[in-house]
């Protein structure tokens, strides 16, 4: 929310919900502009424009503005929120790859959503993001083409599947704590990978072919028709990944405001104090993993659908640290914070194609600088408000 | 199955034991004196092994053809190095990190971990393929019917071994050690006693990745190949076999490495149609222990106060 | 009703070799506020964390309110009617005065899934009740801390962070209030600002029972109406204030002379 192109002509008199408006409104036009953007001078300036926007935007206190905006006015931010996103996207239209890459950061962000439930409130850190994200796109791929069932349950089958296989690792997860646990998932990840790359029911280092989505009979093979104008198939992707995604954000904003919240918070900042305030530690940690393995295996199966084509390779141990890496970058427990590091981590190294190869060691660089220097991260979590425009001020 | 294979199987296994027993020993240092887990202990051990190729390179280009003379100057060069860089480490990345959560710690370290990675993919020369790496040691071999045994494997075990036993005689004998002990022990204590508590944990740090460094050139000979990613499977192989022992535990690693060698090889014998299965198999097994014993085989202190 | 809310049964609890409760007897009525004392590594802390089932008893029993609590697990025991503050504070500093105090009656809320993510008008309910609830608690100590509810912990004095740690405790309305070392990390002016604190709480919840583990001898003297002295684990002496500071037993145990 903080790359907001328009910083200096805004009077600092404007109403917050005003100031809010608008800087949604740059935030989309530059969006817009971004994703559409071919030469690497064009975005590397967007990029620094961004940067610099940031940095204006925390000096001059209009962050804070939009705190309050987003704090005081939650219902008419949020809506103009998902309606520039929908303007995004239609906009965008018959732009292929464009589309693509939005969906997939969006599909990134729902995965981080979850992996910020576990580690973020909980305190459990999932080394096996990607892992779960890619038991999601097996599914999708192996009922996509061996079985009838509906693609749209087909999702719910991928987080369902996720979160079986999690199951598995529940009881040492939830046993272990710290490193101990840290071994655990990491493990995992590692024989996920392993375990694809050597079997040859799933396709074996060569990977699967995943069918596409279909909608009630809508194909998403199709591109939608708007006014006489054939738009993109992505349009259909982009759509229903922003529809994942806005639902995946809400029900973990409630999440994080409900008791349920605070309880993962208690456990991950002194389990021990918890247990003897009654708090159910191993309840909270096994919901909060389910959770978030749930929310990445729905991700990675839309993600299989919208790529058609899955291998092992997408899904290895550098893919579970990027998605740590989202998390740790916007900020533990802030959702806002994952949102605008999934932007980061996904969709610049894909603009730009340079970094593109050098996008593991970037931001593994840039995690190593925030622990040193701003461990709270790029938006950190306020103090927890139950509800918008409620008692809670900061 | 006949014996000459068994015994094929066998000297693998205490072969891979022996390396992963020095990775894991690292860790446990680590984590004895800082309680801390240094995450990049493979990827180190991963530039240990491509310095010493490069060490070798440099060499012959010099004219030095002798394979014994390399061998040394391998293992100076590249153990120097990495002992260098685990103390920088110590001194940039993790001690600055002490007192946030210890979990920042085991992160900075991975992400360090993938940078080394990545830097030695993208940036050493056709680095992303693997690099054949010299046979500097004898290769004649003794028959004992369908099983032989070779020359290097016997050294490459002995030297393992030997300093394994070296490491633990310089923790439980010497000055040093004793100085290692007492910060392990207890930080406050011992820096009231004198001991410069920053040097000894940049040494024990230095100690360690020596080590590694020392293990990724066994690994260099054994498989005559190195490649930018064999640190993060070894790495994740020796912190398992520091956990199954039970982490600050000396003896803790060197059976947890064993253990999991042991492991991979009942795999591959078991699995005989499925080879390739032995990892997924020895990490299952890893995750299943973690099930069983939270915290390790040999149980490390218990730390919370209360 | 019987008269004692809490009681030890030859409660033993050894770490390796070392016994750090070695047969403890003792008992605590309803409604008074007993002094546990007893110099460093008597088993004070330790006997407060059987009790809360942190730890379970190498062997001996407790009872509490006419039931066997032993070996029942912290969450358990909390249910029960026990709550306690720590020796060292365990607060999240991170987190609002309202969370923290909430961590508290974390037991007395709707903590179902569905309720907490959908019933937004069930939640809201609830959060409003808690606040008025917290608020009460918290101005009762203190009204400038009623005033900042959503004030994060972590910038507080640390009298104010005792005061939270009680009010946190007293949430949940226990029967039974363990104290560990309230004065620790105090000033003198607030350990005294304390104490009153803790005898006012005392007379708003009449039927409160309270142990406290304290080094402060005048806290002891001022606060408790019964005494019990460990030393090893064991009870060496126990009556009022003056008894057992008279008992020349004490005096040998804290001085260490034969």
């Amino acid at each position: 929310m903080k790359d907001d192109v328009m910083k200096t002509p805004i009077p600092v008199s404007l109403p917050p919900l005003a100031t809010g408006l608008i800087a949604v409104a740059a935030c989309a036009i530059f969006g817009w502009l971004f994703l559409l953007a071919e030469s690497e001078v064009a975005v590397l300036g967007l990029v620094l424009l961004a940067v610099l926007a940031g940095w204006g935007a925390q000096k001059t206190g209009l962050s804070a503005t939009l705190g309050t905006a987003m704090h005081q006015h939650s219902g008419a931010m949020n809506g103009a929120i998902v309606a520039s996103l929908l303007a995004v996207i239609a906009l965008l239209g018959t732009e292929h790859f464009p589309l693509l890459m939005l969906s997939t950061m969006l599909l990134y962000l729902v995965a981080a959503l979850g992996l910020n439930v576990q580690f973020g409130l909980t305190g459990m850190v999932n080394f096996a993001g990607a892992a779960f994200f890619g038991i999601g796109a097996y599914t999708s791929a192996v009922l996509t083409t061996h079985t009838a069932v509906p693609p749209l349950l087909i999702l719910l089958a991928g987080g369902l599947i996720a979160a079986l296989i999690g199951a598995l690792l529940i009881v040492p997860v939830v046993r272990t704590a710290g490193h101990y646990s840290a071994v655990v998932t990491i493990a995992f990840g590692v024989l996920f990978k392993t375990f694809l790359e050597v079997n040859e029911v799933l396709g074996g280092p060569q990977g699967l072919m995943v069918g596409s989505m279909n909608v009630f009979g809508w194909d998403f093979n199709n591109g939608p028709v708007l006014m006489g104008h054939e738009m993109s198939f992505y349009v259909n992707y982009a759509l229903l990944s922003s529809g994942l995604a806005i639902l995946a954000f809400a029900l973990t904003r409630r999440l994080e405001r409900s008791w349920l919240g605070l309880a993962l918070d208690s456990v991950r900042l002194d389990e021990t104090a918890s247990a003897c305030f009654g708090i159910n530690v191993v309840r909270a940690k096994v919901l909060a993993f389910t959770y978030g393995n749930i929310l990445a295996g729905i991700a990675g199966a839309l993600y299989g659908m919208m790529i058609s084509f899955i291998a092992p390779n997408s899904f290895t141990f550098s893919d579970s640290l990027l998605m740590v890496s989202i998390v740790l970058l916007g900020g533990l427990g802030s959702l806002w914070g994952s949102a605008l590091a999934a932007v980061i981590v996904v969709l610049v190294p894909e603009k730009l194609q340079i970094l593109q190869e050098y996008r593991f060691l970037l931001f593994s660089v840039l995690v190593i600088a925030m622990l040193l220097f701003r461990p709270q991260g790029l938006l950190p979590r306020g103090v927890r408000s139950y509800f918008p425009g409620g008692r809670a001020q900061r | 199955m006949d014996i000459g294979l068994l015994g094929q199987y066998l000297a693998n296994g205490v072969m891979l034991g022996t390396m992963y027993a020095l990775v894991a020993v690292g860790f446990t240092l680590f984590f004895g004196v800082l309680d801390v887990i240094k995450f990049s202990h493979g990827d180190v051990l991963m530039i240990g092994a491509f310095t010493g190729f490069t060490t070798y390179l440099g060499i012959v280009a010099i004219g030095i053809e002798n394979p014994w003379v390399a061998l040394v100057a391998v293992l100076v060069v590249s153990i120097a190095t990495t002992a260098a860089l685990g103390a920088l480490i110590a001194r940039y990345l993790v001690l600055p990190l002490k007192s946030a959560p210890p979990l920042n710690i085991l992160l900075i370290t991975l992400m360090l971990g993938t940078a080394l990675r990545e830097g030695v993919r993208l940036f050493y020369p056709d680095g992303s393929n693997p690099k054949a790496f010299p046979a500097l040691l004898p290769t004649a071999s003794l028959e004992l019917g369908s099983f032989s045994l070779r020359a290097d494997s016997v050294i490459l075990v002995s030297a393992g071994i030997a300093v394994i036993i070296g490491l633990n005689l310089l923790i439980n004998r010497t000055r040093l050690g004793l100085a290692i002990r007492a910060v392990a022990q207890d930080e406050e204590t011992a820096k009231i006693m004198g001991i410069n508590y920053t040097m000894i944990v940049l040494v024990t740090f230095a100690i360690g990745s020596g080590a590694a460094a020392f293990a990724g050139i066994m690994n260099g000979l054994y498989y005559n190949e190195v490649n930018f990613g064999m640190g993060l499977l070894l790495g994740l192989i020796g912190f398992s076999a520091a956990i199954i022992g039970g982490l600050g535990n000396i003896y803790g690693a060197i059976l947890g490495g064993f253990l999991f060698a042991g492991l991979q090889t009942v795999g591959a014998v078991a699995l005989p149609f499925a080879s390739a299965y032995k990892d997924v198999f020895a990490f299952g097994v890893v995750i299943a222990l973690m099930a069983w014993k939270p915290t390790g085989l040999i149980a490390e202190r218990s730390s919370d106060r209360v | 009703m019987s008269e004692v809310l809490l009681e030890f049964e030859g409660l033993a609890k050894s770490f390796g070799g070392v016994r750090a409760l070695d047969g403890l007897d003792m008992r605590v009525k309803r409604g008074e506020i007993l002094g546990l004392i007893g110099p460093n590594g008597s088993g004070k802390t330790t006997s407060f964390n059987v009790v809360t089932g942190i730890y379970t008893p190498t062997s001996g029993r407790v009872r509490f309110d006419g039931r066997d609590i032993t070996g029942l697990g912290a969450r358990k025991v909390y249910e029960a009617g026990i709550a306690r503050t720590f020796q060292r504070s365990r607060l999240c500093l991170d987190l609002s005065i309202f969370d923290n105090v909430m961590i508290g009656n974390h037991a007395r809320v709707n903590n179902g899934l569905w309720f907490n993510l959908m019933n937004r008008r069930g939640l809201r309910r609830e959060v409003e009740d808690g606040y008025a609830r917290a608020r009460e608690l918290v101005a009762g100590f203190s009204a400038d801390l009623a005033d900042r509810m959503f004030a994060p912990v972590g910038a507080l004095p640390m009298i104010e962070r005792r005061r939270i740690e009680i009010c946190r405790a007293l949430v949940s309305a226990p029967k039974l209030l363990l104290l560990d070392e309230p004065s620790a990390g105090m000033t003198h002016d607030e350990t005294a600002q304390l104490m009153d604190d803790i005898l006012a709480v005392r007379d708003r919840m009449g039927d409160l029972s309270i142990v406290i583990i304290e080094h402060e001898m005048g806290v002891i003297e001022r606060l408790t109406d019964h005494c019990v002295v460990l030393s090893y684990g064991r009870k060496i002496s126990e009556g009022s204030y003056a008894a057992i500071a008279a008992d020349p037993e004490v005096q040998t145990a804290y001085l260490g002379v034969d």
